[in-house]
């Protein structure tokens, strides 16, 4: 046993110590500590960053492709062991959660409330596995973006763990709330490079009697964009607006109440060309779909914005025959995915984004390294270093991932 | 902050007058006076000079010179915050941005509007609306207040139950950095690349640096727009009420409600045709005419099952304006049943609004004092007002601990210490009430990662030591709000 693994041993427990296999990630580390407590998961962080250790945090593990593999790695510290809903007071539509709790058992605990029926509309790719500090961390959304937002717009509140040990909280637990700095922001996209997320409070939202679902198919760049302006301006409120290409498809959710969801399904099929109100029997392969999209298959994952009005161009980008496998929109944000093919010039991909005034963020990326966390502008970069080095000195946490 | 002690000689202030132009620099004592106080105006100081830029690049220079020479500055819109965010620093200088009210560009197409921080907030609603657009957050006093201001405050409004705050309308910031150089955070397109400072700058009450433009996210007019006025013989009744609309899972656009005090108020100085009763709930609700349809009655049946005794219903838009005047006004009215009213901001969860409302009501008769209440009950952000005499020997005194006594017991409930008008100077002492001395170290790393000189708007939101011994004088009302064209909160 090496000291730092007996120093490990003495402050979690060897039950706690995991063999280095399951931290597979980049560099392979010597050891994957799964504390029980943020106590003692602070306690590791301190050990760990007074020795000048570079230390990976994970979650559920399935973003772990998302940032920048780090340029060192001593220790893995996995948050899966804190896994309790702390606070769910339905009649607040709120809940308390440590940040390992995985999103597909908080959906369970929540969803489970005598008389209320809520969820955290947050629906990311293989999101059931993942964790909520993990999503919070990656700033991981789907389709459910275009209603209900990403982590940034459900996030009331956190507490974590700087690299030092320092255990702090920011937000709160209600909805409206100004008071200090909003460092919930910070937090949400950071990808572990600025402090460890131990504890989260969310805003949930009731899930609607009813839903509808339309399909539109054999769309074409042009009928698809403007189909997109008419559906924003149209008195509907959407739930999901996927672009499906180079299918040419458009799947619409509709959430509402009984009486008033059927009307605005009529409303959105009149306005979408060739389209059609799926049956129920369809609603559950039509979610399976949308939810595999483009993840089921091989080649490079990227996340994709643009401007709502360069929508078409870059469906265009994604015909068949291109280097794009597959593209998954959401029509009403201009942001998603696209799978690459194998050995699709990414280089040209990103200069054709760019071009549309957008951007391309890497979520699976085999064989090829993700860029680092910063921001294009130079000050901006400059103050995003700035902001590292104040919380995270010794750039313990994930080196070569943030801005430095 | 520990800064070097600044005065302006005639050098420097004909370095700001380069910068910005010679009628541009105030020094006349009678007009830095007019810059003293923001909306909180028990709080007053005054700047040493007020720099008015025009542009950016105006205010870059403006700010370097500050940071070349030690001199703090406090940014300020149109100075109708209500925590004394603006409140100038006596050796510093106060840098106005009134002048940069131009809309700059306008991209309906893509939901998006970029405008100059002076821009004022309902002027934005004004410009889309030809495209089918506006501008979601409406604080009280939308029409006079800047969107820079907004921007800093993290702007709230009785819409933002609903469509969110600013921080959630706001997708990028030009920010002059308290060193002077130019940052742009954020973008119009979603997802750009790198932490969120963007949201770390909004609601950071313009201790950040300075925000020169903004680009805005718009939102359709919701196609339909349906009001009601509930009355109920309680606030615990109408409390009862708001829980139950939202454990429904009703998302309406508002939720505000009035005490009987408010109501009285209200019916005695603009005859709205409030009805007779203990509370009343103001609840709007937008969408889809189906939706909108349903909803509604889901609301009347909870309404009724909690006790309302008579419901209206807005049949068209004069109705419906009549119903929001009568809450609008509430605080300008409430001047003409109390000599002093001191105002409270503070978060409850909603669950908890009944159990804290008759919590002030204890308070009331400890203190003495009568609180009314008129509030954005949707989403747990109560506003009570204090009433008390400023003649009477211990009324500013009273006022002052009674409206401390609400903060805990709002805090005591799980709640915050502000939930729209920032803590700025008025709650600076009371931050640790809410963070523990780690949260507020965290908040203090990042502010000197923006500000390693601690030049911008110092004093306000993170305490130190210094700040917190002094006390702020008593209330006295703004003239715009005298007059009634400003309602607080």
């Amino acid at each position: 046993m090496t000291g730092l693994e007996a120093d490990l041993e003495a402050l979690v427990g060897a039950d706690s110590i995991l063999p280095a296999a399951d931290g597979a990630e980049g560099a392979t580390p010597p050891y994957t500590v799964r504390p029980k407590s943020a106590e003692a998961l602070a306690e590791v962080l301190a050990l760990a960053d007074s020795r000048r250790l570079a230390v990976l945090v994970r979650g559920g593990g399935s973003k772990s492709g998302w940032g920048r593999a780090p340029s060192r790695c001593d220790l893995v510290i996995e948050t899966t062991a804190l896994n309790r809903l702390l606070e769910h007071e339905p009649g607040d539509l709120t809940c308390v959660a440590e940040a390992g709790l995985t999103l597909g058992g908080l959906q369970r605990l929540v969803g489970s409330a005598p008389g209320h029926h809520q969820q955290l509309m947050l629906d990311p790719p293989q999101g059931g596995g993942a964790t909520l500090g993990g999503l919070v961390a990656t700033a991981a959304s789907g389709p459910l973006r275009a209603r209900y937002g990403t982590p940034r717009d459900l996030l009331l509140g956190a507490r974590f763990a700087l690299a030092d040990g320092t255990l702090a909280r920011t937000g709160g637990k209600v909805v409206k709330n100004v008071a200090g700095y909003d460092l919930d922001k910070l937090l949400t996209g950071s990808q572990g490079t600025l402090a460890v997320i131990v504890e989260v409070a969310l805003r949930l939202h009731p899930v609607a009697p009813a839903t509808r679902w339309v399909v539109a198919e054999g769309l074409d760049p042009r009928t698809a964009q403007a189909a997109l302006v008419a559906l924003r301006r149209a008195p509907v409120v959407l739930s999901m607006a996927e672009l499906l290409w180079p299918e040419g498809k458009m799947l619409v959710r509709l959430d509402g109440a009984v009486s008033a969801c059927g009307e605005q399904a009529e409303i959105v099929r009149a306005l979408l060309p060739g389209s059609r109100v799926a049956g129920e029997s369809e609603a559950e392969e039509l979610a399976r779909m949308i939810e595999m999209r483009p993840w089921d298959g091989e080649g490079p994952v990227l996340g994709v914005s643009v401007p709502l009005t360069r929508i078409g161009e870059l469906v265009t980008v994604a015909e068949a025959g291109g280097p794009v496998a597959q593209l998954s929109l959401r029509g009403t944000v201009g942001a998603g995915e696209v799978r690459l093919r194998e050995g699709a010039d990414l280089a040209q991909l990103t200069a054709r984004v760019t071009a549309l005034g957008g951007f391309l963020a890497w979520h699976r990326s085999p064989g090829r390294d993700a860029p680092p966390l910063r921001p294009e502008d130079p000050v901006a970069a400059r103050l995003a270093l700035a902001v590292k080095r104040a919380l995270d000195p010794h750039l313990t946490l994930a080196p070569g991932r943030g801005p430095e | 902050m520990d800064r070097i002690p600044a005065r302006l000689d005639q050098a420097l202030l004909e370095r700001f007058r380069q910068a910005v132009g010679c009628g541009w620099v105030l020094t006349d004592p009678d007009q830095l006076r007019t810059y003293e106080c923001d909306g909180l105006t028990g709080w007053r100081a005054v700047p040493l000079a007020v720099v008015l830029p025009s542009r950016t690049e105006e205010v870059v220079q403006v700010v370097r010179i500050c940071h070349e020479n030690g001199i703090p500055f406090v940014a300020r819109g149109s100075g109708t915050g209500l925590s004394g965010g603006a409140l100038p620093v006596e050796d510093g200088i106060v840098i106005g941005l009134s002048r940069m009210r131009e809309v700059l560009r306008l991209d309906p197409d893509n939901e998006r509007v970029v405008v100059q921080p002076g821009v004022p907030n309902l002027e934005v609603s004004r410009v889309v609306a030809p495209f089918g657009y506006l501008y979601a957050p409406d604080p009280s006093s939308q029409r006079v207040c800047s969107i820079g201001g907004n921007v800093a405050e993290n702007s709230g409004g009785a819409h933002c139950l609903k469509y969110g705050f600013t921080t959630n309308h706001v997708v990028a910031v030009t920010l002059v950095t308290p060193e002077g150089e130019v940052a742009h955070l954020g973008s119009a397109v979603p997802d750009s690349p790198g932490y969120d400072l963007l949201g770390v700058v909004v609601g950071s009450e313009g201790t950040l640096g300075i925000v020169t433009e903004v680009t805005l996210r718009v939102v359709p007019i919701p196609p339909r727009v349906q009001t009601l006025l509930a009355a109920f013989p309680s606030t615990d009744a109408a409390g009862e009420a708001v829980a139950q609309i939202i454990a429904a899972g009703v998302l309406p656009a508002a939720i505000e409600m009035m005490d009987r005090a408010t109501i009285e108020a209200v019916e005695f100085a603009m005859h709205a045709g409030y009805p007779d009763c203990g509370a009343a709930l103001l609840v709007e609700l937008d969408g889809p005419a189906s939706e909108c349809q349903a909803l509604f009655g889901q609301v009347v049946e909870i309404c009724r099952s909690c006790g309302s005794s008579e419901v209206r219903v807005a049949e068209d838009e004069a109705q419906r304006a009549l119903l929001w005047k009568g809450r609008r006004g509430a605080f300008s009215a409430m001047g003409r049943v109390s000599p002093d009213y001191y105002v409270q901001d503070g978060v409850v969860p909603r669950s908890q609004l009944a159990r804290v409302l008759s919590g002030i009501r204890e308070l009331e008769v400890r203190h003495g004092l009568k609180v009314a209440n008129v509030f954005h009950a949707g989403d747990g952000n109560l506003h009570p007002l204090i009433l008390y005499d400023r003649r009477s020997p211990e009324g500013p005194e009273r006022a002052k601990r009674l409206a401390e006594d609400i903060l805990s017991l709002c805090l005591e409930a799980g709640g915050s210490l502000t939930g729209e008008h920032g803590v700025g100077r008025d709650k600076v002492c009371q931050m640790p009430k809410l963070f523990s001395p780690r949260d507020q170290m965290v908040m203090h790393l990042v502010r000197r990662a923006f500000d390693p000189a601690g030049t911008a708007n110092p004093g306000k939101v993170l305490p130190t030591p210094r700040l917190c011994g002094e006390h702020p004088g008593i209330y006295r009302p703004h003239p715009l709000e005298r007059s009634g064209a400003l309602q607080r909160l």
